[in-house]
């Protein structure tokens, strides 16, 4: 099974749909909203983000070792297929 | 003032800018309710109505690109889009947001082309869309005194 990192911004919209999404797929995912973590925490997040091709914009979604950003069902199908 | 009354203060004011730029709010009414809630809330906390799906940071030039409506600094990118990244607004000829896709940036050229969906395409009415869009990012640059 597919490890599934969702980063959110609790004030997000489309990481609320983002996570719906995955729980409509019955599929396991962590969750951490970076606008709740302190400061240093948030800095660690912004660099696992930036070195998966993040740019500060939410949702940041993380399958495996794949990273995308923004709601986009189709992109997760595909990094949910890929092996 | 009261979050509820801070909505509509924000909807009133945005509406104009948004409109000379090509875009409106989005049609759906649930996601412009929370979406100016979560805005008059951050302006509440920061004096300042940022962007709810953005991350501020300390870097005052960047968090100023990310303070709502923030198309100006963005408009290739949503312009590929037909969307704000956040989605409160949309292109006018926009009539079904929920099938517009979120991309990041870095994917604004590769996506340009090629068919777009939940859109009305209105010919002559676009075109007078652009212009006016033209006419409202010229004022942007250079206010009326």
């Amino acid at each position: 099974m597919k490890k599934i990192t969702i980063y959110a911004l609790s004030t997000c919209l489309w990481c609320k749909k983002t996570k719906k999404y995955f729980e409509e797929k019955g599929l396991k995912f962590d969750c951490v909203d970076y606008d709740k973590q302190d400061e240093a925490r948030q800095k660690a997040l912004m660099a696992e983000m930036r070195a998966g091709g993040g740019t500060g914009s939410f949702p940041f979604i993380k399958i495996d070792n794949a990273c995308t950003q923004g709601y986009n069902p189709e992109e997760f199908e595909n990094l949910l297929r890929k092996k | 003032m009261n979050i509820e009354s801070r909505k509509k203060a924000l909807r009133f004011l945005f509406e104009p800018i948004v409109s000379k730029l090509g875009y409106k709010f989005t049609p759906s009414q649930d996601d412009e309710d929370f979406l100016l809630e979560q805005e008059a809330l951050i302006e509440a906390e920061t004096g300042i109505p940022y962007c709810p799906c953005q991350a501020r940071s300390k870097n005052r030039d960047e968090n100023m690109r990310m303070v709502c409506p923030c198309i100006p600094f963005h408009l290739a990118h949503y312009d590929a889009m037909r969307r704000c990244w956040c989605g409160l607004f949309v292109h006018k000829n926009v009539t079904d947001p929920d099938k517009l896709p979120q991309f990041p940036e870095s994917q604004t050229e590769s996506r340009k082309s090629g068919p777009q969906r939940g859109i009305h395409h209105r010919g002559a009415e676009e075109d007078e869309s652009r212009m006016s869009r033209r006419r409202g990012l010229s004022m942007l640059a250079h206010p009326p005194l």
